[in-house]
């Protein structure tokens, strides 16, 4: 489990984050929802300890976050990190380097899945399939959990439904996911929880399936119950 | 198995009632095996632990039977399967009774008109 504990973040004097409490389970996808700049990005980098936060707690299975985690946990950013003049493969040797948690036959399983060319270089992919190679390099990694930040972001229709059955696909099963978005359309079936964002605070932390199940209100219905003002 | 979910009822209950329209039509024949939990998730693209709550309610409801190391089969039992397909008809005929009795129209015609209705739509249905 992910437990974020009244977690706050300042960026000079600007306050982000005004005491963010959340869990996120394994097994379990999450997802946190926000209009732009509500912060979702830096609670993800502060999962990470990508940015120092100035109050609260980060506790991943119980413990703070040391520098065997990153064997345990791995962030998928919105853009890609590895260098524009390698080729997919050469980029899945340098995790392969980096990570003992790497794992090879994910990766050539998840370049099947998405139908990518391992020789192709990646500053001349399109974008939907920088998005893919992307995501193969976090999810080849044997972790127990993965952090995507808006994978399905400026992403064609086509591209996003296969981003989107990898997620009811083995290649997720059992591990504990966090993905943001602000879009939660065509992924409402896909998700376990739900945590609303806005200004700095988490508004609603609920389940998809009880919300409909208890109040027969879709993911949206709630949003818009939150998010009126 | 495309399934057109709605987002406001449980998509668990959704797709139970999905497996009990099969049944009902003869579309899953008794005894007959059903896809695993991951397959039914990834084919219906769903979550997988809603895949494996609507197989744990339709195990309850005694629709589905696993055994040990064996892939999940639809039920052969007569009475079981029997009242799935009324249960299916009761429902679908109090959902028309509803809107139908707000129009407030006399039995006899409204029998008639279902009668030619349903033997002029009768083909098209599969």
């Amino acid at each position: 489990m992910i437990e974020v504990k009244s977690v706050e973040k300042k960026y000079a004097r600007k306050k982000i984050l005004k005491g963010v409490s959340f869990t996120a389970n394994k097994g379990e996808i999450t997802c946190l929802i926000g209009i732009n700049g509500v912060g979702k990005t830096t609670i993800l980098n502060a999962i990470m300890a990508l940015t120092p936060i100035n109050k609260g707690q980060i506790l991943i299975d119980g413990e703070p976050l040391t520098k065997n985690s990153f064997e345990k946990i791995t962030f998928i950013p919105d853009t890609i990190t590895m260098l524009p003049h390698m080729k997919i493969a050469e980029a899945m040797e340098f995790m392969n380097d980096f990570y003992t948690c790497w794992n090879q036959e994910r990766a050539n399983e998840l370049l099947g899945f998405f139908r990518l060319d391992p020789n192709e270089r990646i500053s001349s992919l399109s974008k939907g399939n920088t998005a893919k190679v992307n995501l193969l390099l976090g999810l080849a990694l044997d972790v127990d959990y993965v952090l995507m930040d808006e994978p399905f972001s400026g992403i064609d229709m086509f591209s996003r439904e296969d981003i989107a059955n990898v997620f009811t696909s083995h290649l997720i099963e059992n591990r504990g996911v966090i993905i943001t978005t602000h879009e939660v359309g065509d992924i409402e079936h896909l998700i376990d929880k739900v945590v609303l964002l806005d200004d700095g605070i988490v508004r609603k932390e609920f389940s998809a399936e009880q919300a409909r199940e208890n109040e027969g209100k879709s993911v949206i219905d709630v949003m818009r119950e939150v998010y009126q003002r | 198995m495309n399934v057109n979910f709605n987002n406001r009822d449980p998509v668990y209950l959704q797709i139970v009632r999905y497996f009990k329209e099969k049944i009902a039509v003869g579309g899953l024949k008794p005894g007959e095996e059903i896809p695993s939990r991951r397959e039914l998730a990834n084919r219906m693209k769903v979550n997988p632990n809603t895949a494996q709550r609507a197989y744990k309610e339709m195990e309850e409801q005694g629709l589905i039977y696993t055994e040990k190391n064996h892939p999940s089969r639809i039920t052969s039992d007569k009475v079981t399967l029997g009242k799935v397909r009324d249960e299916l008809l009761a429902e679908a005929v109090d959902m028309f009774v509803t809107s139908v009795r707000s129009i407030n129209v006399p039995v006899e015609e409204l029998l008639d008109l279902v009668k030619v209705k349903y033997t002029a739509n009768g083909d098209k249905e599969d």
